[in-house]
């Protein structure tokens, strides 16, 4: 189709093109090949079939954003279709009678698809362009005080998004207008190109010579473009169609609670863009931009200058600026990640709740880049005062709260009975208490509540006593990967020494770590351990536990982030919370959802940051009063008690909703008298 | 060896502290115990200073240039004379910012025994009985000083100021002041930024000590003292990590305050802080640690936890005022 | 400049402290230590100075309990040097500790002499002013901000706190000992990997200390004894009350609300 001339032209552009686009594509691998080394990604193959599984599919895709999510499917299975159709083009300009139109069978049905994509690629990126620059959602916004790149801030993704859209627009509208014009030129339409058909009535007056004319400046528009969008390609959000599902594959397929611990630990942490593990690197390359990792993050709803997403954005743009010197490796000495990245109070203001990993479509995990950066301050000394008070404490003591080791099991004192050592005989259970709920006078009473309904139920377990030390989950989180060895190997040789069947706590995060982080610290792999929730259903499915009395109240139930979202608990509190007879409401955002509290991640012992408008806790205190008339806002987790009274105060809600834990609803339940339980 | 009680005055800007007052009236009773008089050491002092030490019974004066204004070297130097001329059976010295500087001085140089932090000094037999609060006001420890000379520091609080105050003519006594071997230069005073809130002109205080658990805690504490018209006070600690100003520290280091109602919130009691608010007319301290030295200072006591005494009663009062 | 940091361990105050059967001393079965707090903060200073004048920082520190952790910390913390001096554990109190310090320094080399202003268990004295009448220089208590003279000059300015905010100026020659009320800054954290990778790659140097002749080579203050050690009564003045509702009570009774 094309002439000689235009044939020649094309294959020069392409050749120069081509190898500006290889350049950038290389540096990417370069830059990426320079971050430190990540634990091994095994079994690639499996990995990327499921990774172009779901992607095909679209499953990362509509975790949230339904209609968005529906546009961008439009988009996405036209493009995908676009590369038979590019090849089809190619093959129409170069091989002499090569022709789609007017066939049926095999390209009948390609015809089809392609025109009928071509209409919905086309909706789908004029409906997005709306969204973006007409519609202007918040959620593309950043909070004023979270730090953008100098060329973020001078507009640059929108400035990304228009070159992305308008090359979309034009690539697959010229095709679609350029079948049309084909069809005018041959006087007829084709039922297997319903919307080129419709489109070339439109075009029947114009004569040969134009709609000659015309089909080769589309050809050109739609190919051309292309090819000249090459070398931009790598540099722009729209490189996410190729690093996503690479992304995706590789991602960290250990379990969401387990750290990767620092590679280099005489030199732990990140404070250059290179000192992070490649695969955090991979994701700025990963990143569309798209803002839902920061919609989901409790410290930007809440005012803070945390934005997973900006994070993302600004390393991409670090890096693209620096391609060249990333890549060959002589940036060293450059900016650190603080400088261009993310401010420091912003590295403080994560919660580690884990729902920007969680949400995001492409794999990213911002979060680790966070706890990599708090591991390089803490190892320099540049821990908030607060934390590092913290940090001394349970350094010395073993506990958050710098209260005397000694007085750990002092909350048992009150008990009409005595809790068994654990040190001094065997258990059925071991119960690892954990800092708040041995130390905090609200936890404590959750505590003994707990103790005797084990006990009436007739339950053989045991605590530590003085010997147990905090499980380290939130130190670990800050970024004290020492401190957090320390206290999981002080706790690993406590519980060696014991015998016991199993362990369950209370605590979320005691949980977490038991479960997933203390593997290397155990001869014979991690611990059997269970939450309270699943121990308390189990003793009601068994019938050890009755409940004699049905609790006449709504509630509704949070999901603790390191129950819920790390670790999937999302059954076993809702099947205590009914077995009570508690009628259970769910709030908007729960299960893999959940709204963090903001004490997570180390958050408890840090002040707020002074942008803070509204605390994560009563953020969510006023989605559960939204729900009307509900009686108990139902918790599970030591933090979560002591957040949500406070937040139930603070936001001056006392009379509207009570928060309880599953434990007070099961003494009730059972008919534990007030007495009896404290 | 005399049976004297030398009492080393403090003065700062050309006033006499009220710790020298408080020292007197222990000197006095300690020297009649002893069948001894009450002699002031009064360094780089001035004639009104020596009226109002009317208590005492001799004062013996070091003057000399660089001695008006307090440096830990040359006063040092001048009270070893002044001792040296007296030859007292004991030394009164305020367990004070000044006095932590000449006390241990004096006894090392001196060759003394010196008991610090003491609250009580008694006169046992031959012996003087020294009692000091130590272990931040966990222990009270009693020592024996023995039958010779010795050094007490003495903790601000411990004694009555009215007790040692009395205007008169005390016989006074020159002794001359030693050769100053300009080590230690005094430049100026400085005063704390004005601006913040006077702690010292408030008739409620609520203070907050280490027990608080979060910066957020101050915020609860800030709305009660606001309800009870008050202001917000604090320990050392919290004022080191930066999260109160300076001007709201109660304590050695800090302002002396005497509020209607001093309400001390997760405040442990160390002997510094308690010399600060003592003479506070109703103490109520709240804390979890039912073990804490501050509930020997105050008159009514709640074991519980700060926060929630603190957004209870704010609570009750905005009930009460409708 | 020399810098030298003197710190202790003292008793912790978290813990319940419980006195022995003879009444006259600390049961030590359950007694735990914790370094001076007020030494902690004279090593964040010494380490600040370091850090904007240069020099060298030498902590020196008697044998005790978890004092190699101590040390090992000071190390990570930024410390040059980190002496231990043993065989001295039956010195008495300040007095004897500073008879052992002063025969350690005489042998050092040393410009600023910086310690706690004071420790939980002063029943003698503070160790600054002490050691310091010991080796005859002079020395400023309740210091919380030094500043280092231009180079050749030998001396420091510091800030010594009164009562009620006022602070005094002073300019001090070198050498002198300062006793740290609090540093400019909170004391650091030293994380524990990097402690640890300390105690793998460096040493403390230890000395061989007097012992119990120390006590008596300070002259007359040492060896006074200890009468009786007791718990003041607890709650003693204060009338205890079971609410907030009772507090509320005591509060309108006395006219606040």
């Amino acid at each position: 189709m094309l002439t000689t001339a235009e044939r020649i032209v094309f294959l020069i552009l392409v050749v120069v093109c081509g190898g500006l686009a290889f350049r950038g594509f290389a540096n990417i691998v370069r830059i990426v090949r320079r971050g430190r080394k990540a634990e091994p990604r095994e079994g690639l193959l499996g990995r990327f079939l499921q990774a172009f599984l779901d992607v095909a599919l679209q499953r990362p895709v509509f975790k949230t954003r339904p209609l968005v999510s529906v546009f961008h499917a439009f988009i996405f299975f036209g493009f995908s279709f676009y590369l038979l159709v590019n090849v089809n083009d190619l093959l129409e300009a170069y091989v002499s009678g090569w022709s789609m139109i007017g066939r049926g069978g095999v390209a009948g049905v390609f015809n089809l698809l392609s025109d009928l994509l071509s209409v919905l690629v086309l909706t789908g990126m004029v409906a997005l362009l709306v969204r973006r620059f007409l519609a202007k959602p918040k959620s593309l916004e950043f909070n004023a005080s979270v730090k953008l790149h100098p060329r973020v801030v001078a507009g640059g993704v929108p400035r990304d998004s228009l070159i992305v859209g308008v090359f979309i627009l034009l690539h697959v509208g010229a095709r679609w207008v350029g079948t049309a014009l084909h069809l005018a030129k041959e006087g007829h339409g084709d039922p297997w190109l319903p919307t080129a058909s419709l489109l070339a009535a439109g075009f029947s007056g114009l004569g040969e010579a134009a709609l000659e004319t015309g089909t080769h400046l589309c050809w050109w528009v739609a190919m051309g473009l292309i090819v000249l969008f090459l070398p931009y390609f790598p540099r722009s959000k729209h490189l996410h169609l190729m690093v996503a599902p690479v992304n995706l594959a590789l991602e960290k397929r250990t379990p969401r609670g387990l750290l990767e611990a620092p590679p280099d630990a005489a030199n732990p942490g990140a404070k250059e863009l290179t000192d992070l593990s490649w695969p955090l690197l991979l994701d700025s390359y990963a990143c569309i931009m798209c803002n839902r990792c920061q919609d989901a993050c409790p410290a930007h709803a809440t005012g803070t200058p945390l934005s997973p997403a900006a994070l993302e954005i600004n390393k991409r743009y670090y890096a693209n600026e620096h391609a060249a010197s990333l890549a060959s490796g002589d940036n060293t000495g450059g900016a650190g990640l603080l400088d261009f990245a993310i401010s420091e109070d912003a590295v403080w203001s994560c919660t580690s709740c884990y729902a920007c990993v969680r949400i995001c479509p492409v794999g990213n995990a911002p979060m680790f880049d966070l706890i990599e950066m708090r591991r390089g301050l803490v190892f320099d000394g540049a821990a908030p005062d607060e934390v590092a008070e913290v940090l001394r404490h349970l350094d010395e003591k073993g506990n958050s709260f710098g209260e005397s080791a000694r007085k750990r099991p002092r909350w048992a004192k009150k008990l009409d009975f005595k809790i068994p050592d654990a040190r001094k005989q065997p258990v059925e259970y071991l119960w690892f208490v954990g800092d708040f709920a041995s130390y905090d006078p609200q936890c404590q009473e959750i505590s003994r509540t707990v103790a005797r309904i084990l006990n009436s139920a007739g339950i053989d377990f045991g605590i530590l006593y003085e010997t147990e030390r905090s499980a380290g989950n939130d130190i670990r989180r800050v970024g004290e990967e020492g401190l957090f060895e320390s206290l999981a190997e002080q706790n690993a040789a406590a519980l060696a020494e014991c015998e016991f069947e199993k362990i369950f706590t209370t605590d979320p995060h005691t949980f977490n770590a038991l479960k997933n982080e203390y593997g290397p610290f155990v001869d014979g792999g991690p611990f059997d351990v269970v939450h309270y929730s699943t121990l308390l259903l189990d003793l009601f499915t068994q019938g050890r536990l009755e409940a004699g009395t049905q609790l006449k109240a709504r509630g509704t139930y949070h999901d603790p982030c390191f129950l819920g979202r790390y670790n999937g608990g999302f059954e076993a509190p809702r099947g205590v919370i009914r077995a009570c007879g508690l009628e259970l409401v769910e709030m908007p955002r729960s299960r893999e959802n959940s709204f963090c509290c903001g004490a997570g991640g180390g958050r408890i012992w840090m002040k707020d940051h002074p942008d803070v408008v509204e605390r994560p806790s009563e953020n969510r205190i006023r989605e559960a009063l939204e729900l009307g008339a509900v009686d108990y806002f139902v918790v599970a987790c030591p933090k979560d008690l002591t957040m949500y009274r406070d937040a139930v105060k603070s936001t001056g809600s006392e009379g509207q909703i009570a928060v309880k834990d599953i434990a007070d609803l099961v003494a009730e339940a059972i008919g534990l008298s007030a007495a009896e339980v404290n | 060896m005399a049976n004297d009680v030398l009492v080393v005055a403090e003065h700062l800007k050309g006033e006499l502290g009220e710790i020298t007052f408080e020292l007197l009236g222990i000197g006095k009773t300690l020297a009649a115990a002893l069948g001894g008089q009450c002699v002031v050491a009064l360094i780089g002092g001035n004639d009104g200073m020596v009226t109002a030490l009317g208590a005492a019974e001799r004062v013996v004066r070091v003057d000399g240039e660089g001695l008006s204004d307090f440096d830990p070297d040359s006063h040092g130097d001048a009270l070893l004379a002044v001792y040296e001329a007296v030859d007292p059976r004991v030394v009164l010295v305020g367990y004070t910012s000044m006095g932590m500087d000449l006390a241990s001085n004096l006894a090392t140089r001196a060759g003394v025994p010196h008991a610090a932090s003491c609250i009580a000094l008694v006169e046992a037999g031959e012996n003087i009985h020294a009692t000091a609060q130590l272990y931040g006001g966990k222990l009270n420890v009693t020592s024996d000083l023995g039958g010779g000379r010795c050094v007490a520091s003495v903790l601000a609080g411990s004694g009555a100021v009215e007790a040692g105050k009395a205007e008169g003519a005390p016989a006074t006594e020159s002794v001359a002041a030693p050769a100053g071997r300009g080590r230690v230069r005094f430049k100026r005073l400085i005063e704390p930024e004005a601006g913040d809130v006077d702690i010292t002109a408030k008739e409620v205080l609520v203070a907050i000590g280490r027990g608080i658990g979060s910066k957020d805690d101050i915020e609860v504490a800030e709305e009660l003292a606001e309800e009870l018209d008050g202001a917000v006070a604090g320990s050392r600690p919290l004022i080191d990590s930066g999260w109160l100003p300076k001007t709201r520290q109660v304590g050695k280091s800090g302002l002396k305050v005497s509020p209607k109602l001093y309400l001390a919130l997760g405040v442990s009691g160390a002997p510094e802080h308690i010399e600060g608010m003592k003479s506070s007319a109703t103490i109520v301290a709240v804390n979890t640690d039912k073990q804490a030295p501050i509930f020997n200072y105050a008159h009514y006591g709640l074991v519980e936890d700060l926060f929630d005494v603190c957004e209870e009663l704010t609570e009750a009062i905005q009930e009460k005022k409708g | 400049m020399k810098i030298v940091v003197l710190m202790k361990r003292v008793p912790d105050l978290v813990e319940d402290l419980e006195v022995d059967g003879s009444g006259k001393a600390l049961a030590t079965e359950h007694l735990k230590l914790t370094v001076n707090e007020f030494d902690d903060h004279a090593l964040e200073e010494g380490l600040l100075l370091k850090e904007t004048s240069g020099g060298e920082l030498t902590v020196v520190a008697l044998d005790a309990a978890d004092v190699d952790k101590m040390l090992f910390t000071a190390l990570a913390k930024g410390a040059d040097r980190v002496l231990k001096i043993t065989g001295a554990a039956n010195v008495e109190g300040n007095t004897g500790l500073a008879a052992v310090f002063e025969e350690v320094l005489s042998a050092q080399e040393h410009d600023l002499i910086l310690t706690g202003v004071q420790a939980a268990d002063d029943r003698d004295g503070q160790l600054g002013p002490i050691v310091a009448a010991l080796l005859d220089v002079p020395c400023v208590e309740v210091v919380t901000q030094v500043e280092v003279g231009e180079p050749g000059e030998g001396m420091v300015t510091v800030h010594k706190e009164y009562s009620g905010g006022v602070v005094a100026e002073l300019e001090i020659s070198l050498p002198a000992v300062l006793g740290i009320q609090a540093a400019r800054q909170s004391p650091r954290y030293a994380p524990v990997s990097k402690v640890r990778q300390i105690q793998q790659s460096a040493t403390i140097e230890t000395l061989a200390g007097a012992g119990e002749s120390s006590g008596a080579a300070a002259g007359g203050g040492s060896g006074f004894s200890v009468v009786e050690m007791t718990a003041p009564e607890t709650g003693a003045g204060a009338q205890m009350l079971a609410g907030v509702d009772e507090l509320m009570a005591v509060l309108e009774a006395k006219g606040v609300v």
